[in-house]
């Protein structure tokens, strides 16, 4: 089937599953199939934020007082989140919205890029303050092995929906040969191909953020880098929101509520949707260790941040029906959740001029002592 | 918001049982009683917070956007009109 960028036929959008039914006409949100993703809309509108509105000086500053390991882990965090938000800022765009049915769900996925680009765009605010030539960085992401690693396993479901559904829509059902690889096509595969991706990005948004994100708010803890612990708080915020999101599109399917083969589908894949996400979760732990391979930080180090990751992966997985396969009881680090409240999160000006009106606060909660039992 | 006169009972895990004393949210009411409950943005958009709700009735102060099931609630935005009866995760 054929996209149409104006689809001409009447439709009822109350009557079309999320995906692969007839594709959107008039983008119309007064009555919605999951008026969710409209409420998702305006929560994530009402988050805007610019990077530059960010002051992030002083972390130059503070860079400099790094020892070589964790200039090691700073930059090589940045250069990971520089990769997820790449994809971010552009796939869900390229993936779902030729597939799309409903008008809600259609502008849900454009306001979720769109922001994913101010992350990306934050990334290059943060690197141009810190180096004279950030490109060094840039570079680096496309060669080196421990990302690439990464990436391969978090395009692949996105570019093979893609693939097939450009030859879905543009030669039909049918078995193809390209390049000497044969493709079986039809609306049965392509459905599976978009639950796997669908799960793929859960995970992403899920969990492969996180070990960055403690890094992060590990220097904040020590006052330091807090430029960049401002932004990747508003970064965090809002790549909770896109989890939310694809956890209610999965929650749909399975539960019945929108399209009935995705439901067998959701049934068929369950063991390969839940590799998937442990895949990810081994992923960050691996990621950890290269993290750390030229030594720790202070109030950090491998074991407990994998430990993290389990504990947040636990909670996940439990949302979205796949149990919590970790043996970990409590957060490990407790000190996080006051970076990822949303309450405090704001850009006005005065507050980023006064880099401690955050770490007062947070100081208030978590007494010094906490942070000293970690061992290096 | 309902006004209530009468104080309504919170218990959780079937062990910890205390009168809601029209706190903000129910998760700051058990926070204050110390029962451990894991929490992120505290504004019903990341789910962290998802608790089974067993019996009783609660009201939500913002619209709740994190994904939950029909029987649990998100405690860091809601609070309760009834006796309620709650597990925590
Ligand atoms: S803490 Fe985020 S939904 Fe309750
Ligand atoms: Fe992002
Ligand atoms: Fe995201």
């Amino acid at each position: 089937m054929k996209y149409t960028t104006f689809n001409q036929k009447t439709t009822d959008t109350m009557k079309e599953p999320m995906f692969f039914g007839d594709p959107v006409n008039v983008a119309r949100y007064d009555q919605q199939k999951h008026p969710i993703f409209e409420k998702l809309i305006e929560k994530q509108i009402s988050f805007f934020w610019r990077p530059e509105e960010v002051d992030v000086s002083k972390d130059r500053v503070d860079f400099q007082k790094l020892t070589d390991a964790e200039k090691h882990i700073f930059t090589s965090n940045l250069k990971y989140q520089t990769l997820l938000d790449s994809v971010q800022g552009r796939s869900p765009n390229i993936a779902f919205l030729p597939i799309i049915s409903l008008p809600e769900l259609e502008t849900w996925v454009e306001t979720w890029s769109f922001f994913e680009t101010i992350h990306s765009r934050s990334y290059t605010h943060i690197l141009r303050n810190l180096f004279s030539n950030p490109s060094e960085v840039f570079d680096d992401i496309v060669v080196n092995e421990e990302i690439k690693r990464r990436a391969t396993d978090i395009s692949k479901y996105y570019d093979d929906l893609i693939f097939y559904t450009q030859l879905y829509q543009t030669r039909g059902e049918g078995v193809y040969t390209i390049d000497g690889e044969t493709h079986e096509v039809n609306l049965r595969v392509l459905k599976k191909k978009l639950f796997l991706c669908m799960n793929s990005v859960n995970a992403l948004e899920a969990i492969r953020f996180y070990v960055s994100f403690a890094c992060t708010f590990a220097f904040a803890e020590r006052e330091l880098m807090e430029g960049n612990s401002k932004i990747i708080r508003l970064i965090a915020r809002d790549e909770n929101i896109h989890l939310t999101s694809t956890q209610h599109i999965l929650n749909l399917w399975m539960k019945g509520k929108d399209d009935p083969e995705m439901a067998e589908i959701a049934k068929e894949c369950e063991q390969e949707a839940k590799d998937i996400f442990l895949l990810a979760v081994s992923q960050e732990k691996e990621w950890a260790k290269y993290l750390f391979k030229d030594g720790s930080m202070l109030g950090l180090n491998e074991e407990i941040l994998c430990q993290y990751v389990e504990y947040i992966a636990n909670q996940r997985m439990a949302a979205i029906g796949m149990g919590q396969p970790f043996n970990v009881k409590g957060n490990p680090l407790p000190w996080m959740n006051n970076y990822l409240t949303s309450d405090n999160v704001q850009v006005a000006p005065q507050e980023t001029e006064i880099s401690s009106y955050l770490v007062g606060q947070i100081d208030s909660e978590v007494a010094s002592g906490d942070f000293e039992e970690f061992e290096l | 918001m309902i006004v209530k006169n009468e104080k309504v009972s919170v218990c959780v895990n079937d062990s910890t049982r205390f009168s809601f004393n029209n706190e903000d949210s129910l998760l700051i009411a058990m926070e204050k009683q110390q029962i451990d409950v894991h929490f992120h943005c505290r504004e019903g958009f990341c789910g962290a917070c998802r608790t089974k709700l067993l019996s009783g009735e609660v009201e939500y102060k913002v619209d709740p956007l994190a994904c939950i099931d029909d029987d649990e609630i998100l405690a860091c935005c809601c609070i309760p009109i009834s006796d309620v009866e709650i597990q925590t995760y």
